[in-house]
């Protein structure tokens, strides 16, 4: 046995004698690997005192290097070539996580050739995730006031409105009131396509007058977003000054059903699946939230100025509230099943933790609608409203409070949109004279996935193959190629199922695609796999 | 690094005897218009496991062809029809022998045989390319061994994983 430390003057020797065997050396082979300790995609309990190398003949190693979880490559300096065999040591202290143990040999004839064991120890795992892209807080505290500014105007505003118009009786104050809501949220929607822009380009508060960013905000789907509730408000504002009753009706129910239309044509709840169900449940939950937070404040401020006269709008508010509030939170549970998916998540996600607060402060809200309506109503009927007014005053403080959670999804993906984008397939379509091939590597991040290709012939024929093979590397991690054989399953493709790509970034992926005994079709291609 | 170089030069050696690992044909030059002898040499099996079939495509260009029998193998002469047609001593061929079959046989991974056939290589054939046999060998267990690459333009056999073997076509000999 010879035992050899490895190092850049042993490389430059076997390379210049590599080239010598070359010109002496006559149809010699390639070596190739026959096995491997660990074996290529074994599990490990215990991280390897040692790895060892099988070859079909007699081989020097010019590179041995393990890949580590975290990407980071180590050369292995400490081998011993042993007959057709390389024994390596393992460097200590080896964590859990798949590892990627990368060798390039020559043997007799002088070429060159490489390959990886890919191991995992404990159990296959992936790169730690990518830090998150800096926040830019300034403009995400704007984005988040103009959304609360914008369900103000809404909810307070167009709510208000539709409550003045329908059973809340006018009163000069009331209407001031709802005048000053629905003029927050013309201003919140009047700047909101900037701010929305700014936040779509990553660009910073100082490019806010830059007509590009208000373009690109206009043009995402928050646009319409704002048209409609432009209209809505504006709608609402006229509803609320107008003297005639009847107009009055016909505009704030316009401004009531424009707003809650508003708010299904963008935003995270109106994007889930199935949309039949999330976008008139959105709809319905924003419709009925109007109908009940806009009729607190003239309410509360009625009953202040003339408790007598308002006890009227009370009676025909308490008569009829329930079923608002019934359909409030109907909608609003099939929104969060659909959203959250599992109960886990309402603990794991942002979104999740903010549905839970939401959810504390919902309680309040509802044990003092309770409170106003078992204990109060009956007092402020016979003409003591005090309580009442104070009580209703908090409701509205925590009304604010829920729409300026409410806001903050903005910022949360929700666990649906999260397991989606994880799961999100990357794909790749190779296309030569002799074949083509539409390649998924699903999910497309880096740890177990699964590979598979539809295989075409160039001229969009069929291509029956007899065998196909995936072949993955990633030279810029310093990963040789490694093989996984692939199967059939019977609907059209090739499939290679618990491939573990251990990093993200660009891997080149070759196809092996055989197609009689005698012919075979290699494709190769880059594709771009997640953290 | 005395060591490397004692390393190095026992690969040279190595390199210089017989430790062929692909399937390569015998000789290394064949002429347009004569009979040749084509002997492939099998120098292992599949992965430690031995070769039980050996299955050579008859390239185009390459027609009346007769394969050598061998003692304990079963042999297979595939005809099919050729791509164009070939005058062959005066007369017309378009079909003949596309493929050869030895099978049934055993030759273990660390054994080596010789499979030898001989045809006639038509003018169709240019002198200056190389002319590529594709080889099968297959073994228990569905494992098979297929040197059956070609280089694309610009690339050369040692480009390959799994070269096919070949032979240089020259000129006919005397000229004629």
């Amino acid at each position: 046995m010879q035992r050899v430390k490895s190092g850049p003057g042993l490389t430059r020797w076997i390379a210049a004698l590599a080239l010598l065997l070359a010109l002496v050396g006559e149809a010699a082979a390639h070596a190739s690997l026959t096995g491997a300790e660990p074996r290529d995609g074994a599990v490990i309990a215990t991280a390897p005192e040692g790895f060892r190398l099988d070859f079909s003949e007699p081989v020097s190693p010019l590179v041995l290097r393990i890949v580590r979880p975290d990407g980071e490559a180590v050369d292995l300096g400490d081998f011993a070539v042993r007959d057709r065999s390389v024994e390596i040591e393992a460097p200590a202290g080896l964590e859990d996580g798949t590892h990627v143990l990368t060798w390039r040999v020559v043997s007799a004839d002088g070429h060159p050739v490489g390959g990886s064991v890919v191991f995992s120890i404990g159990a296959p795992g992936a790169a730690p995730p990518p830090v998150p892209e800096p926040v830019d807080w300034t403009v995400r505290t704007a984005v988040w006031l103009a959304k609360i500014g914008l369900y103000v105007g809404l909810f307070l505003g167009a709510g208000g409105a539709f409550a003045l118009a329908w059973f809340v009786p006018v009163s000069r104050v009331a209407s001031r009131a709802v005048l000053a809501f629905v003029a927050i949220g013309l201003a919140a929607a009047a700047i909101s396509p900037g701010l929305q822009g700014l936040d779509a380009l990553g660009a910073p508060i100082t490019r806010f007058a830059d007509p590009a960013i208000w373009q690109a905000g206009l043009e995402t789907s928050f646009g319409l977003t704002v048209k409609l509730v432009l209209a809505a408000l504006v709608a609402a504002g006229i509803a609320a000054l107008s003297k005639n009753a009847g107009l009055s009706r016909i505009l704030a129910t316009g401004a009531l059903a424009a707003g809650a239309y508003a708010l299904t044509v963008s935003g995270h709840a109106s994007a889930a699946e199935p949309q039949w169900l999330t976008r008139p449940a959105v709809a319905l939950h924003a419709a009925t939230i109007a109908v009940w937070v806009g009729a607190l404040v003239p309410l509360g401020l009625g009953l202040r100025a003339n408790a007598f006269d308002a006890a009227r709008g009370l009676e025909r508010f308490s008569t009829f509230i329930p079923f608002a509030v019934a359909g409030l939170i109907a909608a609003g549970i099939v929104l969060a099943v659909i959203q959250v998916e599992t109960p886990a998540a309402l603990v794991d996600t942002a979104y999740g933790r903010l549905l839970l607060a939401k959810l504390g402060c919902l309680t309040a809200l509802f044990a003092l609608a309770a409170v106003n309506r078992w204990r109060l109503t009956r007092p402020a009927l016979a003409g003591d409203a005090r309580a009442l007014v104070r009580s209703i005053a908090a409701e509205t403080l925590v009304v604010l409070v829920i729409l300026a959670i409410a806001a903050g999804w903005r910022f949360t993906p929700p666990p649906r949109a999260l397991a989606l984008a994880a799961a999100q397939p990357a794909s790749v379509h190779i296309h030569t004279a002799e074949a083509m091939a539409d390649v998924s590597v699903t999910p497309g991040r880096a740890g177990a996935v699964s590979v598979s290709a539809m295989i075409m012939t160039g001229d969009f024929g069929p291509l029956d193959a007899r065998e196909v093979a995936f072949v993955f590397a990633n030279p810029d991690a310093g990963i040789e190629p490694f093989r996984r054989q692939a199967e059939k399953p019977g609907d059209g493709t090739w499939r290679a199922d618990d491939v573990i790509l251990p990093l993200a970034g660009r891997w080149t992926v070759r196809l092996d695609i055989l197609v009689t005994d005698f012919d075979i079709v290699r494709l190769t291609t880059e594709i771009d796999i997640r953290p | 690094m005395f060591k490397h170089i004692i390393t190095a030069a026992g690969l040279l050696a190595l390199g210089t005897s017989a430790a062929f690992a692909h399937v390569s044909l015998e000789g290394k030059e064949a002429a347009i218009g004569s009979t040749y002898k084509a002997v492939f040499r099998v120098p292992h099996g599949c992965e430690g496991e031995p070769t039980n079939v050996v299955r050579v495509r008859i390239p185009e260009g390459v027609i009346a062809v007769k394969p050598m029998p061998k003692p304990g193998w079963e042999l297979e002469k595939v005809r099919g029809d050729y791509g164009t047609t070939y005058e062959y001593h005066g007369s017309e061929v378009s079909e003949g022998v596309t493929e050869i079959v030895w099978s049934g046989g055993n030759l273990a991974d660390d054994e080596y045989d010789e499979f030898v056939l001989r045809g006639y290589l038509t003018p169709a054939l240019a002198a200056g390319e190389t002319l590529y046999f594709p080889v099968v060998q297959e073994c228990p267990g569905g494992l098979a061994e297929r040197w059956i690459e070609v280089p694309a333009e610009g690339q050369s056999a040692d480009d390959l994983e799994m070269p096919a073997p070949g032979v240089a076509i020259i000129e006919a000999a005397g000229g004629h």
